[in-house]
This record gives structure tokens, sequence and C-alpha cells, in this order.
């Protein structure tokens, strides 16, 4: 077999291929291969089972660029709608992450095993994790079916997801909190929630504001997803005024979406460079 | 009798993989005393200390403070006995976001209502006590600093300020001088010497340097593999007590140091 025969090189302890000496890890060389012949099967497969019709689809991409041109022209006739819109996705996205905050600060808590211990943190864990793996528009049409159309569940929605995420992540922001740390005030007669408020909040503060800047963001993104599936907003504002042919709107609609997510994208940056 | 300060009653400390960590220790410290704890690494130096706050649990013996039993307490009881006992770390230990009069408030912990100090509401007397002790230190200029801009010397003197902001009766220092410079070492020895004394406070060091141990201590305890193999002085800590304690000849350990 040759590929035992190459695997035989690799592993002897100065690996000579070719004059050269290999500066790899010894027998890393077939994970890519496998990976580049296990993604080319999958690509084909998939292509086979959507029947994508590649004719029509070349005949219509010169409407790319129509439909571009078209957009680039806001139209202002609807303004007072996109406005509206927009200042629901906004109001949605900043309750739906302040809320989820307070929550995920709690359920992270109890998700770091050295906070809540080894037997009570899986568990949390292992829940939020099935939060998780359900995506946020699932959730969204779930809550709609609770509370009818609009922002409510759009919110709720929303925070189903981002408690989860949030819990994930701040547990990890706590479990890197150095033990030491933790022993020392232990060791000073501290109380548990004395550990917690004076020890690992304020060591891990860093990463929790740059996990919850990054989650603004990703909620900004959903929420212009949402509106599409019946919960308000800007989503909703664009995919009306695509479906009245109305590209003057739904351009205006979607710069604003595009200049607020670059702007908060800005100011994040900002706060993370002031807070080192 | 009067209890001592600190008694060892036939502590042994077996971890879960089976790893003897202490072995069938006795042995007592009064107040004021200044003790020096070598051995090897490995030996049970950290063991022996993380076993009198209970930052380790023992297998078996006592381990009693003023005669009452550590070992055995819990919640409470456990917290007031911890907040009497200072500990000094040799990675320092403190919260490095916060800033060095909150690090040193933090030895209040122990004597203040859990939403007190969780809410940071230090007294104004305490607040001048860690200022008062900062400025003994010569760290005076550095009150509002960042714990996480400190050398390394200046962070071990934050550690003891707030090993001190307790005023405990026992000191425990877990090689306090380990990561530090020769000069930032003399300091910080110099200034555990200088203020244990000044209270009368028993302290209790693990160290690596056998020179540091006989210039400072006033009694030298030898341990080798979990179990104490010298009592003493350090007048009577001889080269062949030396070699007790660590398996090598004496010579060759000075060789050692003298290449490291």
């Amino acid at each position: 077999m040759d590929s035992a025969q190459n695997a035989e090189a690799m592993t002897a302890p100065h690996g000579r291929q070719g004059g050269k000496i290999d500066i790899g890890v010894a027998g890393g060389g077939h994970f890519i291969a496998g990976f580049l012949i296990g993604a080319a099967a999958l690509t084909a497969a998939s292509l086979a089972l959507l029947g994508i019709d590649w004719v029509r689809l070349a005949g219509r991409a010169g409407d790319i660029g129509l439909i571009f041109w078209r957009m680039a022209h806001f139209t202002l006739d609807h303004v007072d709608f996109t406005l509206l819109s927009f200042m629901d996705t906004f109001s949605i996205m900043v309750l739906a992450t302040v809320y989820s905050l307070f929550l995920g600060l709690a359920f992270g808590l109890l998700a770091a095993r050295n906070v809540a211990g080894p037997v009570i943190a899986p568990v949390v864990k292992a829940v939020f994790t099935f939060l998780r793996a359900v995506p946020t528009p699932v959730w969204v049409l779930l809550t709609l079916v609770c509370f009818g159309f609009g922002p409510v569940a759009g919110i709720t929605g929303l925070s189903v997801h981002t408690v989860a995420f949030f819990t994930k992540s701040f547990a990890q922001a706590f479990e890197d909190v150095p033990e030491d740390t933790v022993d020392a005030l232990r060791a000073l007669g501290a109380t548990r929630l004395q550990i917690i408020a004076c020890g690992i909040l304020p060591s891990a503060v860093t990463q929790l504001i740059a996990w919850t800047a990054l989650r603004f963001e990703i909620n900004f993104s959903e929420c212009a997803i949402l509106g599409m599936v019946g919960a308000g907003g800007i989503g909703f504002a664009i995919s009306a005024a695509i479906q009245n042919y109305d590209y003057g709107e739904a351009g205006l609609a979607v710069f604003l979406v595009f200049l607020f997510a670059f702007c908060m994208e800005r100011g994040f940056l900002y706060v993370k460079k002031i807070m080192k | 009798m009067q209890e001592p300060l600190l008694r060892f009653d036939d502590v042994s400390k077996v971890y879960r993989n089976g790893v003897q960590g202490l072995s069938h220790v006795s042995f007592s410290v009064e107040a004021g005393e200044f003790v020096a704890v070598i051995g090897p690494s490995g030996a049970g130096k950290s063991t022996l200390l993380r076993s009198i706050n209970r930052l380790q649990d023992i297998t078996s013996g006592r381990v009693l403070i003023r005669g009452e039993d550590i070992s055995r307490e819990s919640g409470r009881k456990l917290r007031a006995m911890r907040a009497g006992i200072g500990m000094i770390f040799q990675n320092y230990n403190l919260v490095y976001r916060l800033s060095v009069m909150q690090n040193v408030l933090h030895g209040r912990l122990g004597y203040m209502s859990s939403w007190r100090g969780m809410l940071g509401l230090y007294s104004e007397e305490d607040r001048e006590k860690a200022a008062a002790l900062l400025e003994e230190i010569q760290m005076g200029d550095f009150l509002n600093a960042r714990a996480a801009d400190l050398s390394g010397g200046q962070k071990q003197r934050v550690g003891i300020a707030r090993a001190f902001m307790q005023e405990p009766e026992l000191l425990l220092c877990d090689e306090p001088i380990a990561s530090l410079d020769p000069s930032s070492a003399k300091i910080i020895m110099d200034m555990l010497s200088a203020m244990t004394k000044r209270r009368h406070m028993a302290c209790l060091v693990n160290l690596h340097q056998i020179d540091a141990a006989k210039t400072y201590a006033g009694r030298i305890i030898g341990l080798r593999r979990g179990t104490v193999v010298f009592d003493g002085p350090p007048e009577a800590l001889t080269d062949a007590a030396v070699e007790t304690i660590y398996g090598v000849p004496a010579s060759e350990l000075a060789m050692k140091e003298c290449v490291s």
C-alpha cells in the first residue's frame, strides 16, 4: 500500500521527502486530503439533490445588476413607514439583548463549573445547548403562535436564543477566571456570593462586554430577518416593498440596515479600545 | 495547659489518585513564631499550608487552631476561622482588574455581611487602615492603580497588605518569593519578617531557598515525602540534615543553586 508507506515515512524521526526535511506534524498529511475529497463528494451530492436549473440561472444573472440599479434610486414615498419599522427593529434588538443579558448572567453563573459546582453546571449547560441548537427564526415562529404577530413575539423568540448564547459564553468567561483568584478569596473567609461579586465578575468583565457587543451585532441582523417571518420591524418593510416591486423603498431600508450595522461595529470597536 | 495557636495532630492526606500528600504530621506553632517549611518539590509543603485554612481537606488527623478543629468546621464557622488566617501566594492571586485599594480591602470580606461585601461597602475606618498599611509597605502612591499594572514585587506587597488587613493571628506564605527577582525577594522577606514581629503574629513560610530560611526563620521544618524529617532552629540545620530533607548532599544542592 502506497499510503501505508507514506505514513511510515512521515512518522520516521527525520522524515525526509524529496531531499527536504518534512516540517509538518507526523502523520498529519492525510487529514487535509480526506477533507477535500469529502467536501467534493458532498458538493456533488447537494447539487444533484437541489436540481438547480443552470441555464435559467445564467439567463437571469443580468437582472441582478438591474435590481441593484433600481434599489440604488431611493424613493421616499413611504419613508415614514420605513423609519418606524427601523425603530421597531432597533427596540426589539435592544430589549431582547438587555433582558437576555440579565438572564444570561444568572444562568451563566449556574452553568460555570467553578461557581455552581460539578453537578448543577453540566445540567444547566445541557439545557441551554438544546435551546441554542434550535435556530432563532424557529423560536420566533413558536412564540408567534403564543403572542400573535408583532414585536412581543420577536423579543421573546430572539431572547430564547440570546439567553442560551450568553449562558454558554458567560459560563466560559467565568470558568476562565484563574482558580488562584478564587482560592485567595476563599482563604480569607469570603462567602460564595462575595467571591462572585468581588472576584469572578470583575475578572471576567472584559470578556462579558466583548460577548455582549458581539451579540448586539448578531441580534440586529437577526432582527432584520425576523420581520420576514412576521415579527415586525425593518425586515417586514423590506419584504413588503420587494413584493410590491418598490425597489427604491427596499433599497433605502437595506441602506439603513447597513449604515446602522456599520456604525454599531465602529462604536463597539471604540469601546473595546478604551476598555483595553 | 493553654492550647498552642496551631497544632497538627497526626495529620495525613492521601490524594484521590493515591499520592500521599502528608503522612502522620504532628507539630505545633506558638504565637509570634516565624517558621520556614523547606523540602523538595512534591514533599507536601503546599498541602501542609493549604490544609490549615482548608483550601484542601485532610484525610485523617486534626488541625487545631487555638484548640478548635478547623478540619471539621463548615459554613459560617469555617469562614470566621479563615478570616483569622492570612495567606500569601506565589502568584499573588489578586483580582487584577481591580484597584490596589479594592484588593487590599478584600481582606475585610470575612468580617462583613455577605451583601455589604458584595457591594464593596467598606467602612471609612477600614479604608483608612488599608491606606495606612499600603503606606507602611511603601505602596502609598499606588492606592488607585490597577493591580494588573504593577510589577511582581509590588503585586506581592499588595498581597501582603490584603493578608494583614485581616489582622490575622497566623500568616501562611506559600512560596512568597519564588516568582520574584533577588532584590524584590529580599524586600518581601524583610517586610514579612518585620511586620509579623511588630504584631507578634505567627508566620509559616514555604521556601525553596535554604539560605532565606536560615536567615529569616526562628525555626525550620523539613518535609520529605509528606513526613516531617527535621524540626529545629536554623543552627541545627546541618549539611547532614539538609541531605536527609533533599535526598542529595548539601554541597551538590549548593552547586545546583549556583547554576540555576
